[in-house]
């Protein structure tokens, strides 16, 4: 009981960080249909720029500000120099964006040093919960807590309000949206700089779950968040949060039973997934 | 007229063919011998990627796992097997029908979605490869690697050199040949237009799925020679490296053209050896990748032709035959 307790809690906590980097990738995917190779690299980037702030100023809470600025920022600056120039050309897309990722990767070496940085949750988070017989670990609810007020928030925002109605809209049909005189390319460069902002976010919120960050996690964590973008169907911001936990409990559960197999399993997922139902298990409606 | 000038062309293809023949025996180093015959083989691994991604307009991200089968396929039996003439034979064997089930596999999977999952699966896949020969340390001693012995004659470098340049002119040939054939000329009907394709009656996941069983074989065959060669295998060969590497060979040579290849891994390999030269006189050479990064998204923006593509579409300018690449990249 304790154990399958406190593996739940780890899958759920590890499927709330894929989640935060499959929902920037999937509305951007929706949007305007560029899958953002790149995806990984805000993400990296989010990680060590938090923990940086985090190693001076010994605050996890301005460290958590500093990567969602740099997401907003990288975002910007991805959307403008990168993929705006190959705009209708899907190829290319995918190719320059794959290879920014490596620019980033590298720079993250370059900036910071090539070597693997140790990371310890802030002392309010630290030490666990006992309920019972079940120990509970902080950090890990606090990563679960945040990770449903984002998706509620977000949500709600593109259930509720004006903007949220216009990117749903585009999501299903963008020249239809642009023929009502609305100017999708701004909506699609805020959805990619949010989008950019929750991975630089997934980052540095990984970093004291994990424990180590270093910078070749980004591309092996974006490719969770493929599996799951692929499984929970490409568009669907819902979609993605169940396949996202679908995956981190996967994930969690075979890492300690049989811990080789644990990227098989996903694989194995997202394979059954495209045989049975290639558009996702939450297809879009259009 | 286009017969006359295919023949021009395959006669100058030849003639260096044959300068590279005699090569060896002016320079008898075995460190060039080596690097050459590395660039032979990576412009069969290259020309394989060019299939996809030039004459189909197919990306994958994991094309190191073809190249990584063929070479453990190799490896493992040369080192579980003696190293005999006839072990050397199973193993191309299996590594062959090895890729050729992997690609079916993936491309069943996904080439009947867009393009985007193809290039995401085989990233995938290509990860679950690496993985897999990490920890399956028993087969493949892990990151360490092991060395093997290979068949006796292939034990001399200019043996192998010659080997590895007769199989990349024949593969050349070949599959010259096949994007010339009316098989060739719908692949790239389906780079250029796939809904015109369908609706010309063409099966075009047939097609694509054919392509890409051919490709992955040719991958692993480049890895095969690779190991020959190399006579040591570790994880690496399915490293992203890997794969990003054979992606800026053919898109800075030329998509779509077989030869860009072949000279984009010349340069590659070339560069590769220059800047490893260069890394203690500064150390943005060590991080080399900063480098070829964005040399790729800068070839990608503004020169998505390649050197070859771009050469032939200043050349055709002045007469009325037009490029057929015009859209790829």
């Amino acid at each position: 009981m304790d154990l399958i307790a406190s593996l739940t809690v780890n899958g759920l906590a590890t499927g709330m960080l894929i989640f935060l980097l499959a929902a920037g990738l999937t509305l951007i995917f929706g949007l305007m249909s560029v899958l953002n190779f790149a995806h990984g690299g805000l993400f990296i980037w989010g990680a060590y720029a938090g923990v940086w702030i985090y190693y001076i100023t010994n605050s996890f809470l301005l460290a958590i500000i500093v990567a969602i600025i740099t997401g907003l920022v990288l975002g910007l600056i991805t959307e403008r120099l990168i993929i705006r120039p190959v705009y209708g050309n899907h190829i290319q897309q995918i190719l320059i964006t794959l290879g920014f990722m490596l620019v980033l990767q590298e720079l993250i070496k370059v900036v910071f040093g090539p070597d693997q940085k140790a990371v310890h949750p802030p002392a309010w988070l630290e030490g666990s919960f006992q309920m019972g017989d079940v120990i509970l670990i902080k950090y890990r609810l606090f990563i679960i807590a945040i990770g449903l007020l984002l998706f509620l928030t977000i949500y709600l925002i593109l259930k509720k309000t004006r903007i949220g109605l216009i990117v749903r809209a585009g999501v299903m049909d963008r020249e239809m949206v642009q023929t009502l005189g609305i100017n999708i390319r701004f909506v699609f460069m805020a959805v990619f700089m949010v989008g950019a902002a929750l991975a630089a976010l997934s980052g540095v919120l990984h970093a004291p779950y994990s424990g180590v960050i270093y910078a070749e996690m980004g591309l092996e964590f974006s490719i969770l968040a493929f599996i799951v973008v692929v499984i929970g169907g490409m568009g669907s911001f819902t979609g993605s949060l169940f396949a996202a936990i679908l995956v981190g409990l996967a994930q969690a559960f075979m890492a300690y039973y049989v811990p080789a197999l644990s990227l098989a399993v996903n694989m194995l997922i997202m394979t059954v997934v495209l045989i049975f139902r290639p558009q996702g298990l939450f297809k879009v409606k259009g | 007229m286009i017969l006359k000038s295919m023949s021009k062309s395959n006669l100058i293809y030849l003639g260096v063919a044959v300068i590279l023949l005699i090569l060896p025996f002016i320079l008898t180093g075995r460190s060039v011998q080596f690097m050459i015959t590395q660039i032979f083989i990576f412009a069969i691994f290259a020309m394989s990627y060019d299939l996809l991604l030039g004459y189909t307009g197919i990306i994958s991200f994991g094309h190191a796992m073809f190249f990584g089968i063929g070479a453990y396929t190799t490896a493992i039996f040369m080192d579980r097997y003696d190293a005999s003439f006839g072990a050397l034979l199973v193993a191309i064997l299996v590594a062959v029908l090895f890729a050729a089930i992997v690609s079916f596999i993936v491309g069943v999977l996904t080439l009947r979605l867009k393009s985007h999952f193809y290039a995401m699966l085989t990233l995938a896949f290509a990860g679950l490869f690496l993985v897999a020969a990490e920890k399956w340390r028993s087969l493949t001693q892990g990151n360490d690697g092991f060395t093997f012995k290979v068949p006796e004659f292939l034990r001399d470098s200019t043996t192998i050199y010659i080997v590895s340049l007769v199989c990349l002119v024949l593969i050349f040939f070949g599959l010259r040949r096949m994007t010339q054939s009316p098989f060739g000329r719908v692949l790239v009907a389906i780079r250029e237009n796939e809904e015109r394709t369908i609706s010309l009656g063409f099966k075009v996941l047939h097609y694509k799925v054919l392509v890409s069983v051919v490709s992955g074989i040719v991958a692993s065959f480049a890895g095969v020679l690779y190991m020959l060669s190399l006579r040591f295998v570790n994880t690496s060969v399915f490293a992203t490296d890997v794969t990003i590497d054979v992606l800026l060979m053919t898109i800075i040579g030329g998509v779509g053209t077989l030869v860009g290849p072949i000279l984009g891994a010349a340069l590659i390999e070339l560069a590769h050896h220059w800047i490893s030269g260069l890394a203690n006189v500064h150390w943005i050479f060590e991080r080399w990748i900063i480098l070829y990064g964005t040399v790729y998204i800068l070839v990608v923006i503004f020169f998505p032709l390649g050197l070859v593509g771009t050469i032939r579409s200043k050349l055709s300018n002045g007469s009325k035959q037009k490029i057929p690449s015009k859209k790829a990249g």
